[in-house]
């Protein structure tokens, strides 16, 4: 197991990708081959992993039911006065 | 110009039922977003509220089948670049200064420092923390952290609705999440999270 990683800069960007979903599938498992035997890689993979699974699970803040009523009201707002100036200024 | 002023503030007949059908689902992830740019409630609120407006009035435009969520945030960016931006609250001094040192040279340049962070500090973090950090990156890094991370665009929706290359995309996320990491070392040394490091001899970057 290397405790080295020579290439860990473009490791780190080949696994941000690849948690991404934007790597193609060779350079995934290219990289999943190598992760076994670096220590480095794979605890970055562990790091980069957890960090995005934590922003998706812990940062979500659901939209206020005060809001969705003051944004229909709004729209219904809008809606009338669409309704009675067209018909005056065309 | 009868006809021109008609189109130009008239939703189309379908406006609602576009409205109720595409937009309506997205509106929790609208806010969410809306609330990280702003770090202000009233803010956020006002943002939303002035984004489903325009998305209502401009409905006509919206192309069925197309991807509602990656159109709808690219109006919410818009209205908060062109009407928000000066008044967010953004980083202070301190924390624009990590934002200086990462965006020190072009686009494509390394960040200028690795954190020192390890999963377990990380999954030992309530989400308090991670929000806290998150919220005092500069704008930039915040958005592009959160399309990315919570909201799961591809890096060519993200190209689309921040009007970047793709190439940009992938290296300011690069940046920022490495920000973000030294964020979360920061936060994980003051409060005596897991903080063993590799093994000796073990380059980090």
């Amino acid at each position: 197991m290397k405790t080295n990683c020579e290439h860990h800069k473009d490791c780190l960007k080949l696994i941000q990708k690849i948690l991404d979903r934007e790597a193609t599938p060779e350079e995934e498992a290219t990289f999943l081959l190598s992760k076994d035997q670096c220590l480095p890689c794979q605890e970055g993979y562990r790091l980069e992993a957890s960090l995005k699974k934590a922003i998706k699970e812990q940062c979500h803040q659901k939209c206020p039911d005060s809001l969705l009523e003051q944004i229909k009201a709004k729209l219904f707002l809008f809606f009338i006065l669409i309704s009675i100036l067209i018909p005056l200024l065309c | 110009m009868e006809v021109q002023l008609e189109e130009a503030i008239t939703p189309p007949n379908n406006a609602s039922e576009i409205f109720e059908k595409e937009f309506m689902p997205h509106l929790d992830a609208m806010y969410n977003f809306a609330l990280k740019l702003t770090n202000d409630q009233d803010d956020a609120n006002d943002l939303v509220q002035d984004t489903c407006l325009k998305a209502y009035r401009f409905a006509g435009s919206f192309e069925p089948g197309t991807y509602a969520k990656a159109w709808l945030f690219r109006i919410l960016k818009n209205n908060f670049i062109n009407d928000y931006r000066k008044k967010s609250r953004g980083p202070t001094k301190v924390e624009f200064e990590w934002f200086e040192q990462s965006f020190a040279g072009d686009e494509d340049a390394e960040p200028a420092f690795q954190a020192d962070l390890k999963a377990e500090s990380v999954n030992e973090m309530m989400g308090d923390e991670i929000t806290s950090a998150i919220q005092s990156l500069p704008v930039d890094f915040r958005m592009i952290i959160i399309l990315c991370d919570l909201e799961e665009f591809s890096y060519e929706e993200m190209g689309k609705i921040l009007h970047i290359p793709v190439g940009t995309v992938r290296s300011r996320l690069h940046r920022a999440r490495a920000v973000l990491k030294e964020k979360l070392s920061e936060y994980a040394k003051k409060r005596g999270y897991h903080s063993d490091t590799l093994a000796d001899g073990v380059e980090l970057i």
